[in-house]
């Protein structure tokens, strides 16, 4: 089978393919998803290295657990899942660190924008910056779960029933989460709207 | 982006998580006909509205990364996969030619194997906790009435060995005198 012909075969032919030993066609699942998985796990960790760390394990785990796709879900939402789970796995472990980067990061914010090009940036750059600054840090002090629905919602875009698939909740629980998330933050960047 | 101060007016408490699902697109025809009408009606809840519009795409945008590292990401990709099937190909060439019902054959003449062996093998093992178990048998042991039985032969062979213990000490006696 050719390239072209790979990348126009549906996702659960795909599987299905791999499931038989074609395990080459994976790549066409790795193209197609890698820049999704890859932002997520972005928003997860806000490092590009660990980003790519994370996403590719989440693919490796794909690639070693195809067999036991069942198809009951869609892949996308089965390789959400992975994606998520090797996420907060990640934030677990490493949770203390991140935050005191993300500190860090609020503290020298201010010398980096006047370091940039030896003048001040543009005053709505600036404040753009120190918003995204507090959103992250108010992201981190949320707890896991309404995070997770928050993410992938407002940056990946799946529907709240795929939500609750990936999340293995309900939709009503998955709409409590996300309208607390999105409470926190609206509070905390009230004055940068 | 301009600096508001910090004076949040909260949505109406009944409408707040509604609204959070009316500016993401979801929630029934029904619930988003309820919003539109209280909207209307709700400064407050409008001005939260407002808000979420405001914020959260920017939250969204994601930054921009060159084509390069979407080329090195899908090529690293590729020789982990490469090297994650290399790893695991020993053992499953091993298991290659099993496919389907072949596995659970392979077990159960397996299994057979064993206890075929387990049954011929038997007579033929030697364990060392049963050695002196196995010096006396077991017909033996059950029937302690026979032990006077073998207490008595005991006795006839010692008197057996007696008399020929004498027998060889009067011989030399008998020709000293003879």
């Amino acid at each position: 089978m050719n390239e072209t012909a790979q990348q126009e075969l549906r996702d659960e032919e795909v599987v299905a393919l791999c499931q038989q030993g074609q395990s080459e066609v994976f790549e066409v699942l790795v193209r197609k998803y890698m820049e999704k998985a890859f932002r997520i796990a972005f928003d997860f960790t806000h490092d590009t290295e660990e980003a790519k760390d994370l996403s590719q394990e989440a693919f490796l785990r794909a690639f070693s657990r195809i067999k036991q796709f069942d198809g009951r879900s869609s892949f996308y939402t089965w390789f959400y899942r992975l994606v998520v789970n090797i996420c907060l796995d990640h934030t677990r472990r490493k949770g203390r660190v991140i935050w005191e980067r993300l500190e860090k990061e609020t503290e020298g914010s201010t010398e980096r924008v006047e370091l940039a090009d030896g003048s001040s940036l543009p005053d709505e750059e600036a404040i753009a910056g120190e918003a995204k600054r507090k959103a992250d840090l108010t992201l981190e002090a949320m707890p896991n779960k309404q995070r997770t629905a928050f993410l992938l919602r407002n940056h990946q875009g799946l529907s709240i029933p795929d939500i609750a698939k990936v999340m293995k909740t309900t939709e009503g629980t998955v709409r409590v989460y996300l309208h607390r998330a999105v409470a926190a933050l609206r509070q905390s960047l009230v004055e940068f709207v | 982006m301009t600096e508001r101060g910090d004076t949040l007016r909260t949505a109406c408490k009944d409408f707040e998580e509604d609204l959070v699902l009316y500016y993401y697109g979801d929630g029934s025809a029904a619930e988003r006909s309820r919003v539109e009408g209280h909207l209307q009606g709700c400064s407050s809840c409008q001005e939260f509205l407002d808000d979420l519009r405001k914020l959260l795409p920017k939250m969204a945008k994601p930054s921009e990364l060159p084509p390069t590292f979407w080329d090195n990401y899908y090529n690293e990709m590729v020789q982990k996969l490469a090297v994650y099937e290399e790893r695991h190909a020993w053992w499953k060439s091993w298991f290659a030619p099993m496919r389907g019902w072949m596995l659970p054959a392979f077990g159960t003449a397996a299994v057979a194997a064993l206890a075929i062996g387990l049954v011929i093998g038997r007579g033929h093992w030697h364990y060392p906790f049963s050695q002196t178990q196995e010096r006396i048998p077991q017909e033996i042991l059950a029937d302690t009435n026979q032990l006077e039985f073998f207490e008595s032969m005991d006795l006839l062979e010692n008197l057996s060995s007696l008399e020929t213990q004498d027998g060889s000490k009067a011989q030399p006696g008998n020709s000293q005198h003879g």
